[in-house]
């Protein structure tokens, strides 16, 4: 079966969130709501709530919607005027309040309208399938299963999937690969237990991450240092994550938990009321969208804001602090647990309590290792999954720490008996069954990872910040390294490489490029630091001839004989951003964060970033008319440093093209774009030809300069912007051009480079790269 | 020389741009309908009609080409009438009204539509393609110079404090709400079919504003200055128009006149403070009119800030009682290119309402000018 209209039932934050990112990958689908009482009694609008919903996301940062204007594709309705509906849909998620009962009446409403071989699934947290079936129909039970999505839908990866009985195959799968390939979650199969994988071991991880920290005498701060980056989980840490998720939230999870996990389950043995979070709830401290939480920010009457955190012991406010631990510096897992300070001890207490407890759940949630692994990295944003860490420990230690202080070694532990959770068989990545033996970790189809190539090969050239991949099919594949994947002369060098090994791309091994990286982000732009190291040496030609190499390098790329398919995920920002304005084509992950924002460092774009926007909304077919339209939104964009937030808003500002491809799903992202490439092979690729265009000039430039000292009259720009802009603006209008004058690419080129020395030699950008450097910040100056 | 008569006043309601209700109406269509009431209204032959003169301060786009024949043709007027389109900016329809004066006064016609015409929504300030003089821009900072910045410069040259202006912009809405809830705008107004629904009343008016609420609001040109958005005139959309005939053509017809116009003047002032144009352009049309400000009984002194308002009254020693009696422009809107027709199409209905002798209008305009006209009562 195939899904192509989706309803979604329940328009509170998870229902409205889920038909938002259905609505994201182009499937449309009803959103259905009650019909209010009040409404009924006096008149109104009574598909009302889940207008509002709606209207409400169209507000709401994180954005729910990827584009404005895939609102569109949710339809608003109620369940009274609207059930009818439901017989043209193919898959119907139930995401109404937590009640059994209420739930079980729904189904029965749905049974009676929607066609057949549909599919129904709920995304209840809590509540056992088996449960949800009773007194429901056996073909309604053939249709049905479990889909738990993650708070946001849209940002979250995890999708626990549970298939009961008799639950037909077919059904199953098809949902599933919705879910993977066109929603882009990382489908997780769960077994039919409480709380599935992730809240049921984060549940007890933060259980007992709090009752070590107040056992151990930790300050919040001091837990938070812990129990944050060193264990490779969100940096919050635990206190930090329970206020962005809501106090409230935590006793609501627990009885829930309680109300239906196993009588010996451990975190019966560790659950305890806590009188403090009670106590805070009850006064409005419910985290982050209250009046604060263990950590509160208040105004002080000059203005400047302080941070204060609650002291565990006796529950008031002071001022927070930094922790000092030596525990928090520890490089690896089990130096951290080995430190020898109470941060050590409390990392140890905590982890061997939850690393225990997630190795005794195998195969009772999940069939696998991997898959509890795959529901913490993806539902927890933990780096490593519990096996992972365990296996960064070593079982064998692990099991040792644990039988000598008496306590129980897990039966995973003891089935691994010293091996490792994980191991590379060859170039195949595998891992340990509950049958004791080693089985090789099956990507689906359609998926293809960097990690899995570098496992099983050598790179075909590497340097100090990239490394060349042969991915197969006679595709190269680019791969940043550097830090923060920052660009270099290494990072040019070696693509300059990638152009002599691939040639014409005929007579060679290679005839295409892709460039990906499988980090967060795929760059966040230029090496500053490099940058300012020179700058502040004076080493004016060796900065300019970085200029000159980078726009050089893209250019040759842009006109290489084979193509060039970037496949960015994440931020791509500046010469992150101006390289995949270099490339033949863009496959991007729908995640894609991307802007020339070198303003913000008092820089234009300098690698062909100003050049690329002028040509692509000056031979746009779609915009206004005359000379002024396409530089104004250019210069909009990139004075503003404007970055698109999703590969839907990279379109409208023209980083992508229309034949530009999005994926949804980050690990089929390589896979896809080396598609596209091969594609682009096979429909005889030749490289553009080079266009020139006609730009206004002076006046043009006079006009946006006239505008932006309104803006710094009126305080919105400040006087640096105004240098920055003068030259973003010059640049953008061709310089001392006239209307009647075609210029080139290199044209552009050469004013960018210009005015890109002019502004590195003004004391407000070298001012405002130190502060970026120092601060991660933008100095407003 | 021909008398010549204002005889016909009309205009479409005033909506904000970008959010009222006209946003969706074409600016050529919103000129024709009004066109073509006052045309009904008056009575006037339009075989009889020379031509139709139109004010418009950025005429492109859906108010460019010519845009005033093709407003006539839209209008259904005899293809026997011709259209021209003229700008001067915010005086743009009152330099309309110079023009048929002029021509009627030479003996070249006897009766002229004049109109104004601007969908500040449609066509925004400064146009699609600006493109600016750098040398000019370089040399003379007036000449592209922000309205706002412009009015910031008087309030710091005349030395009026924010207060004072929110004080006067409050005290317009109250005039004009006043004057609506009272039907006296009802007459001039024409309703305009849009979406489904026909707009007859005035979008921009807020009956509900005091200089408390306004002294909320942050400068909007000046981070440091005293000018917000509560104390200019808003973006506008709107049409208007006037029937201008001899004197001797309105008796023959049986036209109803409204006023006489007696004299007219423009003139150039420091763009930097273009706001004080209408002080030279008064004082000249009051010479040539043989009168004095004393002699006025009806001031329509166009507000397109509350201080360049206030600069000429107390530069010329305006009455406050006689000026601008149904609201300003910061309450009413001011479209660029359709003001100078209702301003003037105003104080003639004024005279006759009032039963009063003698009117001055008077506007600035952006880059540095002042207009102005006296009207007698016939």
């Amino acid at each position: 079966m195939q899904i192509k209209s989706c309803a979604v039932i329940g328009s509170g934050v998870m229902g409205s969130g889920i038909a938002a990112h259905i609505a994201n990958a182009g499937i449309p689908v009803m959103l259905l709501d009650i019909v209010p009482q009040s409404v009924k009694d006096n008149g109104g609008d009574r598909s009302v709530v889940a207008k509002t919903a709606i209207e409400k996301m169209l507000k709401t940062d994180p954005a729910p919607f990827m584009h404005k204007k895939a609102a569109s594709l949710v339809t608003p309705g109620n369940l009274e005027d609207d059930l009818p509906k439901l017989a043209d849909v193919d898959w119907i998620v139930e995401a109404i309040v937590e009640n059994p009962a209420i739930k079980a009446d729904l189904y029965k409403k749905l049974d009676g309208v929607r066609k057949a071989g549909s599919v129904v699934s709920s995304n209840t947290s809590t509540i056992p399938l088996n449960i949800l079936l009773q007194g429901q129909s056996e073909r309604f039970a053939a249709d049905f299963m479990i889909t738990h999505f993650f708070n946001p839908p849209r940002y979250m990866r995890l999708l626990e999937v549970v298939k009961g009985e008799k639950t037909r195959d077919d059904a199953f799968q098809a949902v599933s690969a919705f879910c993977d390939v066109v929603l882009g979650k990382g489908v997780v199969r769960c077994k039919d237990t409480p709380g599935f994988i992730a809240n049921r071991i984060g549940t007890y991880f933060m259980q007992a991450a709090v009752n070590e920290a107040i056992d151990g005498g930790l300050t919040v701060e001091e837990a938070d240092a812990i129990s944050g980056k060193p264990m490779g989980l969100p940096k919050t840490g635990t206190f930090g994550l329970i206020d962005l998720v809501g106090l409230d939230l935590m006793p609501l999870i627990s009885k829930s938990l309680l109300s239906t996990l196993p009588q010996d389950d451990d975190y019966r043995r560790i659950y305890r009321d806590n009188p403090l979070a009670a106590k805070m709830i009850a006064e409005g401290y419910t985290g982050r969208k209250g009046k604060g939480g263990f950590y509160r920010q208040t105004k002080l009457p000059d203005g400047k804001r302080l941070r204060e955190a609650i002291d565990l012991r006796t529950g008031e406010y002071r001022k927070s602090g930094r922790a000092s631990l030596e525990s928090a510096n520890a490089k690896g897992l089990r130096a951290l647990v080995e430190t020898k300070d109470k941060g050590g001890q409390y990392a140890w207490r905590v982890l061997s309590q939850s690393l225990s407890y997630a190795a005794d759940l195998v195969p009772q949630i999940a069939d696998d290792v991997q898959s509890v692994d795959e529901a913490m990295r993806l539902g927890y944003n933990w780096k490593f999954g519990p096996f992972e860490m365990i296996d960064q420990l070593g079982t064998g230690w692990f099991a040792e720490m644990l039988a000598a202080e008496g306590k129980p070694v897990p039966h995973m532990v003891k089935l691994a008996a010293g091996r490792s959770f994980y191991r590379t068989e060859g170039a195949k990545l595998q891992f340990l069954g509950t049958d004791g033996d080693y089985h090789d970790v099956v990507r689906p189809e359609g998926v293809l990872l960097l990690s899995d190539v570098k496992r099983g090969s050598k790179p075909v050239a590497k340097n100090g910040s990239a490394s060349l991949w042969d991915i197969g099919d006679g595709v190269l594949c680019l791969e940043f390294t550097s830090k923060m994947n920052a660009l270099d002369a290494d990072i040019m060098a070696m693509i300059r490489k990638s152009m002599e090994i691939i040639g014409d791309g005929k007579s060679g091994s290679f005839k295409a490029l892709v460039v990906h990286n499988e980090a967060s982000n795929f760059s966040v732009g230029a090496n500053l630091g490099l940058a300012l190291f020179a700058l502040n040496i004076g080493l004016w030609p060796q900065v300019e001839q970085s200029v000159a190499d980078g726009q050089q390098t893209y250019k040759a790329l842009k006109y290489a004989p084979f193509p060039t398919v970037s496949a960015p995920s994440g931020m791509a920002l500046g010469g992150g951003c101006e390289i995949l304005l270099h490339s033949s084509a863009i496959q991007a992950h729908a995640e894609l964060y991307t802007g020339l924002v070198e303003v913000g460092v008092g820089l234009l774009p300098g690698w062909g970033g100003c050049k690329e926007m002028v040509f692509r909304h000056t031979i746009n077919k779609k915009r206004p008319g005359g000379p002024m339209p396409p530089i104004a939104t250019a210069f909009e964009m990139i004075s503003t440093a404007k970055v698109a937030k999703s590969a839907f808003e990279a379109r409208d500002m023209l980083v992508l093209r229309p034949a530009d491809g999005i994926t949804f799903n980050k690990d089929r992202l390589l896979a896809d774009a080396k598609k596209k490439a091969l594609e682009l092979v096979a429909a005889g690729y030749t490289p553009p030809e080079e266009v020139k265009i006609r730009l206004p000039g002076p006046g043009a430039r006079a006009a946006l300069e006239n505008a932006v000292e309104g803006f710094a009259a009126q305080g919105k720009a400040t006087p640096h912007d105004v240098v920055v802009s003068g030259a973003v603006a010059t640049v953008l209008s061709g310089g001392d051009t006239d209307i009647t004058v075609e210029v080139s690419e290199d044209d552009l080129l050469e004013l960018e480079r210009k005015h890109f020395m002019a502004l590195v030699k003004t004391k407000g950008t070298i001012d405002r790269i130190e502060h970026m450097l120092e601060t991660g910040k933008p100095l407003r100056n | 020389m021909k008398n010549v008569v204002i005889a016909g006043y009309a205009r479409s309601p005033f909506h904000l741009a970008n959010k009222g209700e006209l946003t969706r109406v074409r600016p050529d269509d919103l000129a024709a309908a009004v066109v073509k009431a006052l045309v009904q209204r008056t009575g006037v032959d339009p075989k009889e009609i020379e031509d139709l003169i139109v004010g418009c301060a950025f005429p492109e786009g859906e108010q460019g080409f010519n845009v005033a024949k093709l407003i006539g043709m839209i209008a259904g007027l005899p293809q026997s009438v011709a259209g021209t389109t003229v700008n001067r900016f915010c005086g743009s329809s009152m330099q309309a009204i110079h023009q048929a004066a002029g021509a009627i006064a030479l003996g070249a016609g006897e009766a002229f539509i004049c109109a104004g015409i601007e969908s500040m929504t449609r066509v925004p300030m400064g146009g699609f393609n600006p493109s600016l003089n750098p040398a000019l821009a370089a040399a003379n900072p007036g000449a592209y110079m922000s309205m706002g910045i412009t009015a910031e410069n008087l309030a710091k040259k005349f030395g009026f404090s924010r207060a004072d202006q929110e004080a006067y912009a409050a005290e317009s809405h109250r005039k004009a709400a006043a004057a609506r809830a009272a039907g006296k705008l009802e007459a001039e107004i024409v309703g305009i079919e849009t979406q489904g629904k026909l707009v007859n009343q005035d979008g921009c008016i807020r009956p509900d504003t005091t200089p408390e609420g306004l002294s909320t609001l942050k400068p909007a040109f000046d981070a440091a200055g005293t000018v917000t958005a509560g104390t200019s005139s808003p973006l506008t959309d709107g049409a208007s128009a006037v029937l201008v005939t001899s004197e001797d053509f309105a008796r023959a017809h049986g036209l109803k006149v409204m006023a006489r116009i007696r004299s007219i003047a423009v003139s150039g002032c420091d763009a930097t403070i273009m706001g004080y144009g209408p002080v030279p352009a008064s004082r000249k049309a009051l010479a040539r009119a043989g009168i004095t400000v004393a002699d006025l009984d009806i001031v329509e002194s166009n507000e397109a800030f509350a201080v360049q308002s206030m600069t000429v009254a107390k530069e010329l020693g305006f009455d406050p009682a006689k000026v601008n009696i149904d609201g300003g422009a910061i309450a009413l809107g001011h479209p660029l290119g359709a003001t100078g027709a209702r301003i003037t199409g105003k104080a003639a209905s004024l005279l006759q309402r009032e039963g009063k002798a003698l009117a001055l209008t008077t506007q600035c305009i952006g880059g540095g000018q002042g207009i102005a006209t006296v009207l007698e009562a016939v």
